[in-house]
């Protein structure tokens, strides 16, 4: 729900801007379980934090951005037959 | 824990909310349960095989018998919400999976005092958190701040009233931000750090705070919430992009 | 083979084509009255007296203009067709801005260049075949319909490759780059198309 005046200072880019705790469902479809409590580190800037602080862009595909320096920590795309790509190389470890 | 599947559940209810809002409930046959805060993903199927999938965030407290309500906001131009709101009735089946997300949950394992900020349709997933903690002995004190347009746009009205008349420690805080009845003495703009530093009192450092709503909203208060001396890691948020339906 | 299963009355947000879209929707895809935005990260804000447009890689020179510089280039109105790899098409719609053609004589090419790379404030990068960027077929526009490119539409400036999914057609685009070889660029990388022609449904890589 959105208000003009609410948005004045947003233009549509930023507010499309979600948690990663939204994608929590194609997550646990990947990696069968509940991730957004799990540990990330930031490869670009090392900032440890739950994944789902994360930001996360929906667009063809998911981008999820570290929120202190929001360099890429993990881009997955979702193949028509269902399988994904994944590419967690802005994550330096997760703890699970 | 088990990767979570689609499966089949069938509307059973659905009541008006609001002139733009309606909660749907829905008996799922295999559901697992669910914490006050999560959330479940629908997906719609049409004849010629596009999908469109969209996440709600349950609105019902946790229970054992395995229905589910959301509430979802009719957006003007949305794909899925006018779909729901002029289409769907009680006894057509729908595709979901879920419960999903740990991230924004509270289910009364947390002692701390809350703090819980609603925008508009925001307030789903913290009026889980409400109606669970009605059920729960020694629940901590919690206050809702909760932002409409309008009187009319105020979701779960008359059932906030009622749960904060009941002297359990819930209190809420309405601010309208476009216009208001005749008579009303609460705060009528957008919130901004006065308003959470009105509602934050000398509490900053031990409130738990779930912050939900449209992303400029959300990004606000938590930015607000930090200057007031609130840890980082005790603000927890949903943004909900630019609608939340 | 399951059954899949159908959701009563559901159609979404979509149009059967119109009077006039006879044979103008691309395979897989529906027409839309909207511009939808999707985006992978956060809208960058480059001050239009730092912005720069270069030309670079395999040319004789790199050749870069300022924001007046390059707004008063030989330019034009534009009206394309678009097609997002989300499926959505949206006809007809109206750019102002230059053409790559008219760029690329700024510089001569080195006969090995054979592919581009466009890279944007941000980050973003896309790749494509030289050719695809000739003969009126790409510009770089800098107004949609009429007014100011807005920043989220990839504004103050992007590049608009129309016969490609819009993917190709980077936001806030900042120079091109001049290859030898095909390099993946942000979303190619994780297994979109390397080219992208819509009419042959060039999604995924091995489309």
């Amino acid at each position: 729900m959105t208000t003009p005046d609410q948005l004045a200072d947003y233009d549509a880019t930023d507010r499309l801007t979600l948690d990663a705790n939204a994608v929590a469902g194609l997550l646990q479809e990947i990696f069968g379980s509940e991730m957004t409590v799990v540990t990330s580190q930031c490869a670009h800037c090392g900032n440890q934090a739950e994944v789902g602080t994360l930001r996360a862009y929906v667009g063809p595909a998911v981008v999820l951005r570290c929120s202190v320096c929001t360099g890429i920590v993990a881009r997955i795309a979702v193949m028509p037959d269902g399988r994904h790509r994944i590419d967690m190389r802005g994550a330096a470890f997760l703890s699970l | 824990m088990a990767a979570i599947n689609w499966q089949v559940a069938t509307v059973d209810a659905i009541r008006d909310e609001t002139a733009q809002v309606k909660s749907f409930r829905f008996d799922v046959p295999a559901w697992p349960g669910h914490r006050p805060g999560q959330h479940l993903d629908l997906r719609l199927t049409a004849e010629d095989g596009y999908q469109a999938q969209r996440s709600y965030s349950i609105a019902s407290a946790p229970t054992s018998n395995g229905a589910v309500e959301i509430t979802v906001e009719r957006v003007r131009d949305g794909e899925v919400s006018p779909f729901m709101h002029d289409i769907v009735e009680v006894g057509d089946r729908l595709e979901l999976r879920g419960p999903v997300g740990g991230y924004f949950v509270w289910d009364g394992s947390m002692p701390d005092p809350l703090l819980l900020v609603a925008g508009g349709s925001g307030i789903v997933p913290l009026m889980a958190m409400v109606r669970h903690r009605a059920t729960i002995a020694n629940a901590p004190p919690t206050t809702l701040l909760y932002s409409s347009r309008t009187d009319d746009d105020v979701i779960y009205r008359a059932e906030l009233d009622r749960l904060a008349a009941d002297s359990g420690g819930l209190r809420v805080v309405h601010t309208l931000t476009r216009s208001q009845p005749p008579g009303w003495t609460g705060y009528a703009r957008r919130v901004d750090h006065q308003m959470l530093a009105d509602v934050v009192g000398a509490s900053a450092d031990t409130l738990q705070v779930f912050v939900c709503g449209p992303t400029p909203l959300v990004e606000s208060v938590a930015q607000n919430l930090v200057d007031l001396g609130l840890p980082p890691s005790r603000v927890r948020t949903e943004r909900f992009g630019p609608s939340g339906a | 083979m399951t059954d899949r299963f159908v959701t009563r009355g559901f159609v979404g947000r979509r149009e059967a084509g119109g009077t006039d879209t006879r044979g103008r929707i691309p395979p897989g895809q529906y027409i839309t009255r909207d511009f939808p935005v999707l985006s992978a990260g956060p809208t960058p804000h480059t001050p239009l007296d730092r912005w720069t447009f270069t030309l670079d890689g395999l040319v004789s020179g790199p050749v870069s203009w300022s924001w007046p510089e390059f707004t008063a280039l030989p330019s034009r109105d534009f009206v394309v067709d678009i097609s997002c790899v989300t499926k959505w098409t949206k006809l007809d719609s109206r750019w102002h801005g230059v053409a790559v053609d008219t760029l690329l004589e700024s510089v001569d090419l080195d006969p090995s260049a054979a592919f581009a790379v466009a890279y944007s404030d941000g980050g973003y990068t896309t790749n494509l075949p030289i050719p695809d960027l000739l003969n009126g077929q790409a510009f770089v526009a800098w107004e949609y319909d009429g007014a100011p490119l807005a920043p989220e539409h990839g504004g103050p400036a992007r590049l608009v490759v129309p016969h490609l999914y819009f993917w190709k057609s980077a936001k806030w685009v900042r120079g091109i780059r001049l290859v030898e070889r095909d390099e993946p660029g942000f979303w190619e990388s994780l297994g979109y198309h390397n080219r992208g022609d819509y009419w042959k449904e060039q999604r995924y890589s091995g489309d």
